[in-house]
């Protein structure tokens, strides 16, 4: 109640930068049901209020007043914290696609909210339209390069891939020297890793 | 608009304003000073005993048990209570930190200079990782390390020490 449970909502934003934590609906709705009993509170205030005065209004000097603004106040509260919950990780979710591709690992994928999953969707097609009209892909190449052909390393075994006009064969610890714009989206999976000799 | 998503905002406001005759977090103090149901008492970790403290070494006191988000809390506060001191003295303290801080951020090595570390205020600590990590990216460049790398949020099960290509 008034803004406890919210704050620690917000504070597991706070705990690890780089990895996603698991949707928290347990403590999410219980924030939800708050919000409703302060609900509850402030129109019962506000009725019995308006009960005692005869023509209906509602001065500042009534003793309850106080009370139905500390529970607007929570209200408003945990809103703020539920959004900011919300669109902190939407933005996680954001970088992730340009991190990894349009494909989400699937132990990220379950860690989703429903509606998370959603916007990651529909965020990947607006994206893959947009890259495609125009022609380029704009999540390749985010460090300037310096040559536009790079030697990597296999770290998994991952079979045949498509690699330019080739497709190869990536087995385990074997080296390659392949386009770097086709690489980057590997290595950011942790396929490949860069082989700096 | 920027500031109501921002977590540091909500977490900053949520420290509770000691000192008045009831404890209130600061998101509730704030509006009921603005429609002057209370007055709010500066807090305890601004008074003339810290004030004096400060004044003596600022970089030796210890301003995250009197309060993690002190230079925030203490802005806010500037708006809301009628002390007319307490906006210069937030810029001394700072002013007095800063130049150590930095020092040490820019020259700090993994295990040493780690004593100091729990002193900081969020604020502090934040420019103090800000400095490391900007030497780290800067050794890594000199030594021309991999400019591509896995992301760090697969990291998990082995790399901890994977840094992201951005954050």
């Amino acid at each position: 109640m008034f803004g406890r449970s919210a704050a620690l909502l917000v504070r597991e934003l706070t705990t690890d930068d780089h990895h996603l934590r698991r949707f928290n609906y347990d403590l999410f709705d219980k924030v939800i049901s708050e919000i409703q009993e302060h609900f509850q509170q402030v129109t019962t205030i506000m009725e019995k209020m308006q009960g005692e005065n005869e023509d209906g209004q509602i001065s500042s000097a009534d003793e309850n007043y106080n009370g139905a603004l500390i529970h607007h106040q929570s209200i408003l509260r945990n809103k703020r914290c539920l959004l900011a919950y919300m669109y902190h990780r939407a933005n996680r979710l954001q970088r992730l696609r340009w991190q990894l591709g349009a494909v989400l690992p699937e132990d990220v994928k379950e860690l989703l909210h429903p509606s998370e999953k959603e916007f990651v969707k529909s965020y990947s097609e607006a994206l893959s339209s947009y890259m495609t009209k125009l022609d380029i892909d704009l999540a390749v190449d985010i460090t300037p390069p310096k040559d536009p052909y790079i030697q990597v390393r296999v770290l998994n075994n991952i079979g045949e891939v498509l690699l330019g006009d080739q497709s190869t064969s990536l087995v385990r610890n074997s080296i390659h020297f392949v386009k770097r714009s086709e690489a980057e989206t590997l290595i950011s999976q942790g396929l490949l890793e860069e082989f700096t000799g | 608009m920027a500031n109501y998503y921002d977590i540091q905002d909500i977490l900053m406001q949520d420290e509770v304003a000691r000192g008045s005759v009831v404890d209130l977090p600061l998101w509730l103090a704030q509006d009921l000073v603005q429609r002057q149901i209370l007055h709010i008492k500066l807090p305890s970790c601004f008074n003339a005993r810290v004030r004096k403290e400060v004044q003596a070494d600022p970089a030796c006191v210890d301003l995250h048990s009197k309060c993690p988000f002190y230079y925030e809390m203490g802005c806010k506060l500037v708006e809301l209570s009628v002390d007319p001191t307490l906006g210069p003295f937030l810029l001394t303290t700072l002013q007095g930190r800063y130049k150590d801080l930095l020092c040490k951020a820019l020259t700090a090595t993994l295990s040493g200079n780690l004593k100091f570390l729990p002193h900081l205020t969020e604020e502090e600590t934040r420019l103090f990782e800000a400095g490391r990590d900007s030497v780290k990216a800067f050794k890594k460049w000199r030594l021309q390390g991999p400019r591509i790398e896995k992301a760090a949020i697969l990291g998990r099960k082995r790399n901890r020490d994977a840094t992201p290509i951005w954050s």
